[in-house]
């Protein structure tokens, strides 16, 4: 130490000693080199000084008090704070803490204790002791003043401990006026200070993010709301749905109507999609509006209060239904060059593999064909040309009608529907392909045309109702395949448009005695997807009767499991609106009670990542049961449901799964891997594709059957050449099983839908909105997966297309004002998540600059690369509208 | 009360506008209107009026259609699809023996305990198509007297055991053929520790074709009586030659296989079948008066339709008491030229159908056929004087005349093609295990592992060539090529 004259110091000396070493240092030799400086002039006058200063606030003389501590608070003001070192004027105070605390304690009410009180608070910062919240006791106290001049480090500390004292408070029910008071003032020092995210942060523990409204401004409500969307996943409920309300909230304040759209579209709230509507004045950007209803899939009908001109209602009312989505698509498919029809075999690349594979054989097999319909339709889905079925029938060879007489039986139904898919989203046209199978005597084919014509209709609105009206009259037809086709094709062409009219036609099978137990499944199945997340009492009571009536025989039937899906379905995300229900499934057949149960829950929680269900279903998929009981497949598929909405709670269950894996009893193995293919669907992940391809050669055929199915929901629609080469390979070693190679072509198949340009993800806008009726189609494919022999493979292959509703182009398309396709240049890469970062970040990495319409992967985003236009969404996938930029001067 | 509504229908692209209706008369006459704009027969129009169809009688006031509505219809005039005249057949539908044709190849045979040898032998044999055929023609009745019992119940158990594996998908269990054989040669049913003992592929080989050869022979015509022999026979004229005493003499003999002895000088099958082909042996010189070496030497006199080879892998080793196995590679090509090991008047028979075919595939290489020739033996130049290829054919089947009377036209070649391989795994005859691998008539090649079928590829075939201890070639047949003139 070096020598000091100054006699003040010497008592202190040992104890100052002690305060140094408590002030925080990285390593010993600096603050040595401390101590030495320490003791420079300019310190030694500040020190001595503040001990000065701390002599005199005890001086009983208030007017030297008043000046000692003004000028402390002075000093302490004066100092610049920073993260790293305590300030020099509270490190020299330290000492004096405890003086200063007993002082204040003995002094009799007035300003000069509040000014006190005010120094107390700023120095319990480093001196409190954890818990004690005496930072924030002494700010009670305290004067009433901005709270910010003491600095960030300052306020954040209260903040914290005002969250403290909130929890406590909330315990003892005691008042927390005082608080709120303090937290307006901290909520507007950081609104000011670019920490919109920790006044978030402060509101949500103190419960009042109304408060959040009085503080945004247009320079920080959208880093704000990017806080509150993203900051909503990961609340438990009710207050998720409470931050969302905000967000909107101020999406609507600020006028950021494309946003404020999706949060209402994301809390499934049409007062506020109307709203919106009715607050926005600009017709194109309502025309935007209607593209991103559109791309949700569900059903929206425009009234004049939101759109007053009639010609422009309809026009918008086009937009919502669809109708020019296979215009769009097909504009896509031209400017990338893949409108040239692909046959099954272009797919199957045999040629590449040597010699291995079967050498054609002689006669037709029903299965391989089957195979290829399927195959056919996925790859030319909605391109409305295909080299099986619509080439022209008048051609005497190789003729439409051949190909599909060269399905059996129940096969015809899919081969017929096929023409469905392949001019899907085109009405017209699929209307008149399928019209000619109305006029035969064949039902099988009967029926495929009644599927067909749901699958053209799905998705699209049409004044007429087509679908209705054609798959009407055939509901109650005689033949069972008939009335399924009719059936069915109603659930694609309707599902999440809850029509009553058909309500009334579909729901009278159900507890039609005399129905055979496959129409009331699909009939079942059918209600749960035109009312899908509808929580519709009648539709559940139906159902809910039509599984009690059902025998202990019936129970035991694969298709029986579409009854409690159905029933779940109508509860698809809406959390604890199942509860009645489920009480109500525990009165069920102990056959189906656990199966119910679990369905339940699952679809109730779809999408929420609630982790409390996911546990439940994990503990689930951990019992080791005694065998016949078949829940356990649906909890396994709930998991992912449940945790398939955001990132984090996703690869959480992927590493869950690979653990149930190794410990699950077989009929959990099964599950597993639709599982993995629902939590990546169309979004191939390397190391889910590997453990699917490990587990696709398990000697379960069962569990590789599932597997292979989920390597093509994986690699849905990407065309990714890994997966591509390990089916082909896949379909040489297994080119003898013929159940095991079916599968094996129809995920060939998936992994080139659309030859590349769909996707199956029911997320979009950038993963947040989830589509219902897209999880709906999927999630009915993966239970029907369950028990791929009886459905899949048996004759019930048609539950294959009930992906179309999760079907959707993966693309970007930009119109202009007159909604006519543009092409500009955008960049295209990995996005970024920027949610709380500072500053203006990078949104996308990696990027490659293309020209309009291009196609996005999972994963990727868009931004336009020029400022030639505005575009009126800040999302931009599917349809966007482009606005010249008045702004712009070309250079 | 009649009124008059204008609507538009909306038919597949194009939409009719100002479409009146009277809504007195009924819809039959609006849709008979819509005949006349889009050809589409009222009975197959369907249109559709806010989610319902109308229908021929309804009342249009009680469907509600308004001034100015848009209508759907679907409908075309196209034919109609008619499910095809002569239905399709499914593979699932066609009873189990067409199924198994569809595989491409033929089910395998079950072990019955040490086996392989036996189950590998016939599938080998059964890629004979000329034995099958053979096998099928011999009844029941028509077995002739010289022929004993267990000959005869051998050859008709050969026959069902061919016929059940044609017509099975799943792998057959030959329990009767192998009965029979065990009956007709006891050697086979030795036991060794309550076991059938594993035994000689090529010794089964050998006795089978041999019984066949007995019971297939024709009672009646002499000629050509004989199938098994016709087809696998190869008749070879050996020249016998005592140094000592400048003797010689010849003699002809007719052997099932050739054997390819593997000494060290043989890396190839050719070299190990000319090796072969000479041999010492002692026998008294008459004009000795003792006994002497003699060389033998022998040529190919006439050729097979099948060329069996065996490779002469296991020796008898004295010391161990064991037949003892030579692991030696010995390389064996996919096409097989035998020429040099003909005799002189082979040779010449062989010369102008090898041209022949030497031209064809000249042809086949875009080459010209003068080009091809210019590597052939001095016969060749004899045969080029006429020098137009007609001229050729017609003295080259002068030749031929009377060479090969039975099959007109096509004549041999010398060349043959690899069909089947029996190879051997383990270190003795009587142990490890034996495999059939077998070229079907699609070219694939099918490896024959008792019950298990499953395809190989060609470049593989050749790699049971042996020098390790994977699959080695024991017994392999090749078939002649032949060539049209």
């Amino acid at each position: 130490m070096a020598p000091s004259p100054d006699p003040n110091s010497v008592g202190d000396g040992p104890k100052r000693d002690e305060a140094t070493t408590k002030v925080p240092t990285k390593d010993p030799k600096k603050k040595d080199d401390k101590k030495e400086e320490d003791l420079s002039e300019e310190d030694l006058q500040l020190k001595q000084n503040l001990e000065l200063y701390v002599e005199r606030v005890q001086d009983p003389n208030p007017e030297l008090q008043k000046a000692a501590l003004e000028s402390m608070r002075q000093e302490i003001r004066a100092s610049t704070s920073s993260m790293t070192s305590v300030p020099k004027p509270l490190k020299f105070l330290r000492p004096h803490y405890g003086t200063l605390k007993e002082f204040h304690k003995n002094m009799v009410e007035s300003d000069l204790k509040k000014l006190l009180a005010d120094i107390l608070s700023v120095l319990a910062l480093t001196m409190s002791a954890e818990g004690e919240r005496e930072s924030l006791g002494y700010r009670l106290t305290g004067s009433e003043g901005d709270i910010g001049s003491w600095g960030h480090e300052y306020v954040r500390n209260l903040a914290g401990e005002i969250a403290e004292e909130y929890t406590v408070r909330q315990g003892e029910e005691a008042s927390i006026e005082d608080l709120m008071d303090l937290v307006q003032q901290i909520v507007a020092f950081h609104m000011k200070h670019n920490a919109e995210t920790e006044a978030v942060d402060l509101l949500m523990d103190v419960e009042d993010l109304d408060l959040l409204l009085e503080h945004v401004d247009r320079t920080n409500f959208r880093r704000t709301c990017n806080y509150l969307t993203s900051a909503a996943k990961f609340l438990p409920g009710p207050d998720d749905m409470l931050v969302l309300d905000i967000a909107y909230m101020i999406y609507i304040k600020f006028e950021e109507y494309p946003n404020a759209l999706q949060i209402a579209l994301f809390l499934d709230n049409m007062q506020y999609v109307k709203q919106v509507f009715t607050s926005c004045t600009d017709l194109l950007k309502k025309k935007q509006f209607c593209y991103m209803i559109s791309r949700h899939g569900i059903t929206f009908e425009l009234d004049p209060e939101m759109v007053e001109n009639e010609v422009d209602r309809e026009m918008l009312q086009d937009i919502v239904n669809n109708t020019k989505l296979s215009e769009g698509y097909l504009t896509l498919a031209r400017d990338i060059e893949v409108m040239e029809a692909k046959t099954p075999e272009d797919i199957y690349k045999a040629h590449l593999l040597d010699g291995r594979a079967s050498s054609g054989p002689s006669a037709d097999s029903a299965r391989q064909n089957l195979a290829a319909t399927f195959v056919n339709a996925f790859v030319n889905a909605g391109f409305g040309q295909d080299k099986l079925m619509t080439v022209p029938s008048d051609s005497t060879t190789g003729s439409a009608g051949n190909w599909l007489f060269k399905n059996k039986e129940h096969g015809k139904t899919s081969a017929a529907a096929s023409l469905g898919m392949i001019l899907l989203w085109d009405v017209d046209a699929g209307l008149t392909h399928l019209d000619k199978y109305f006029h035969t005597n064949d039902n099988p084919i009967i029926a495929g045309a009644l599927l067909g014509v749901g699958i053209v209709n799905c998705g699209i609105k049409n004044d007429c109702d087509p679908a209705l009206a054609l798959l009407g009259e055939y509901i109650d037809k005689e033949d069972s395949s008939v009335r399924i086709g009719a059936i069915m094709g109603l659930g694609i062409a309707y599902a999440g448009s809850q029509n009553d009219q058909i309500r009334s036609s579909l729901s009278p099978i159900l507890n039609d005695a005399k129905a055979p137990l496959d129409v009331i499944a699909f009939a079942a199945l059918s209600l749960g997807m035109i009312y899908v997340g509808s929580c519709n009492e009648e539709v559940a009571q139906s159902m809910i009767f039509a599984l009690m009536d059902r025998s202990e025989a019936e129970l035991g039937e694969a298709l029986t499991r579409f009854l409690p899906l159905g029933l779940g379905l109508l509860y698809l995300g809406k959390q604890e609106s199942v509860e009645a229900t489920a009480e109500v499934s525990k009165t069920f057949n102990e056959k189906i009670r656990k199966y119910c149960d679990m369905t339940l829950l699952s679809c109730a929680y779809a999408g929420t990542g609630n982790v409390l269900k996911v546990q439940d279903l994990l503990a689930q998929c951990g019992e080791h049961l005694e065998k016949g009981d078949i829940h356990q497949g649906p909890a396994v598929i709930g998991l992912a449901m449940v945790a398939m909405s955001e990132e984090l709670g996703l690869d959480m269950a992927i590493r869950s799964l690979e653990r149930v894996l190794q410990y699950g009893e077989q009929n959990v193995r099964r599950a597993v891997p639709l599982a993995l293919g629902l939590l990546c669907i169309s979004n191939p992940k390397v190391t889910v594709m590997d453990t699917l391809s490990r587990l696709s050669h398990d000697t379960d055929s069962e569990v590789a059957m599932s597997a292979i199915i989920s390597l093509g929901l994986i690699g849905a629609g990407t065309n990714n050449a890994r997966i591509a080469g390990m089916l082909r390979n896949l379909s040489s070693y297994y080119y003898k099983d013929a159940s095991l190679l079916f599968c094996v072509r129809i995920a060939q198949g998936l992994v080139h839908m659309g030859k590349g340009l769909l996707t199956l993800s029911p997320f979009h806008s950038e993963r947040l909105l989830l589509s219902p009726t897209a999880l709906a189609g999927i999630v009915t494919l993966l239970h029907a997966c369950l028990d791929m022999k009886s459905i899949i493979l048996g004759k019930y292959h048609y539950v294959l297309y009930f992906l179309v509703l999760a079907m959707q182009p993966r693309m970007m398309l930009t119109v202009d004002e007159n909604l006519k396709p543009i092409s500009v240049p955008v960049r295209v890469g990995q996005a970024v998540d920027v949610v709380g970062q500072a500053g203006r970040p990078k949104t996308i990495t990696g990027f490659q600059t293309h020209s309009t319409p291009v196609l996005l992967a999972a994963g990727e985003r868009a931004e336009l690369a020029t400022d030639k236009y505005i575009p009126l969404s800040p999302i931009l996938e599917g349809f966007i509208i482009l606005k010249e930029n008045p702004d712009y001067r070309e250079e | 009360m009649g009124f008059i509504l204008t609507v538009s229908v909306k038919w597949q692209k194009k939409v009719f506008e100002g479409i009146e209706i009277d809504s007195t008369l009924p819809p039959y006459v609006f849709k008979a209107q819509l005949y006349d704009l889009t050809g589409v027969p009222p009975e197959r129009q369907k249109i559709m009026v806010k989610g319902g169809l109308l229908k021929d009688d309804g009342d249009w006031s009680a469907i509600g259609v308004k001034d100015g509505q848009k209508l759907m219809m679907m409908g075309t005039a196209d034919e109609i699809v008619k499910a095809p005249e002569k239905a399709i057949v499914f593979a699932e539908d066609l009873p189990e023996e067409e199924q198994a044709t569809n595989l491409g190849y033929s089910a395998g045979l079950v072990n019955l305990g040490n086996t392989c040898y036996m189950n590998s032998t016939v599938q080998c044999l059964k890629s004979v198509p000329e034995l099958k055929s053979a096998l099928s023609n011999y009844s029941l009745a028509g077995r002739s007297n010289d022929v004993d019992q267990t000959s005869h119940m051998l050859t008709v158990a050969t026959r069902e055991l061919f016929g059940d594996l044609d017509r099975s998908v799943n792998a057959v269990s030959p329990t009767q053929f192998w009965m029979v054989l065990r009956k007709k040669f006891p050697q086979f049913s030795q036991l060794q520790n309550g076991m059938h003992m594993q035994q000689d592929a090529e010794e089964c080989w050998t006795q089978l074709l041999y019984t066949l050869s007995q019971s297939l022979k024709a009672p009646t015509s002499s000629e050509d009586s004989d199938a098994v022999k016709a087809l696998f026979g190869v008749n070879l004229r050996s020249r016998i030659h005592c140094q000592e005493s400048g003797e010689e003499s010849s003699e002809t003999e007719s052997v099932y296989a050739l054997k390819c002895h593997i000494s060290h000088e043989v890396n190839h099958l050719h070299e190990g079948l000319k090796h072969g082909l000479k041999g010492e042996l002692e026998k008294t010189s008459p004009a000795l008066g003792r006994t002497a070496i003699y060389l033998k030497e022998s040529l190919i006199d006439s050729l097979p339709r099948y060329l069996t080879v065996q490779f002469v892998r296991f020796f008898w080793k004295r010391e161990t008491n064991q037949k003892a196995k030579i692991l030696r590679k010995v390389d064996y090509p996919l096409e097989l030229d035998i020429f040099d090991l003909c005799s002189e008047d082979l040779r010449k028979k062989l010369e102008a159908p090898r041209q022949k075919l030497r031209d064809e595939e000249g042809k086949k290489l875009g080459l010209q056929t003068k080009s091809s020739s210019k590597d052939s033996d001095v016969k060749m130049t004899d045969a080029e004087a006429p020098s137009n290829e007609s001229g050729e054919s017609s003295s080259t089947a002068a030749h031929q005349e009377g060479a090969s009377s039975s099959e007109k036209g096509t004549h041999m070649t010398g060349i043959y093609d690899l069909v089947s391989v029996l190879t051997h795994k383990g270190r003795s005859a009587d142990s490890g295990h034996y495999v059939a691998w077998v070229k079907q008539e699609s070219g694939k090649w099918i490896q024959y592992d008792d019950s298990y079928p499953s395809i190989q590829r060609e470049e593989d075939i050749t790699k049971l060539s042996g020098g390790g201890d994977w699959h080695m070639a024991y017994i392999i047949m090749y078939k002649a090529r032949f060539v049209s003139m």
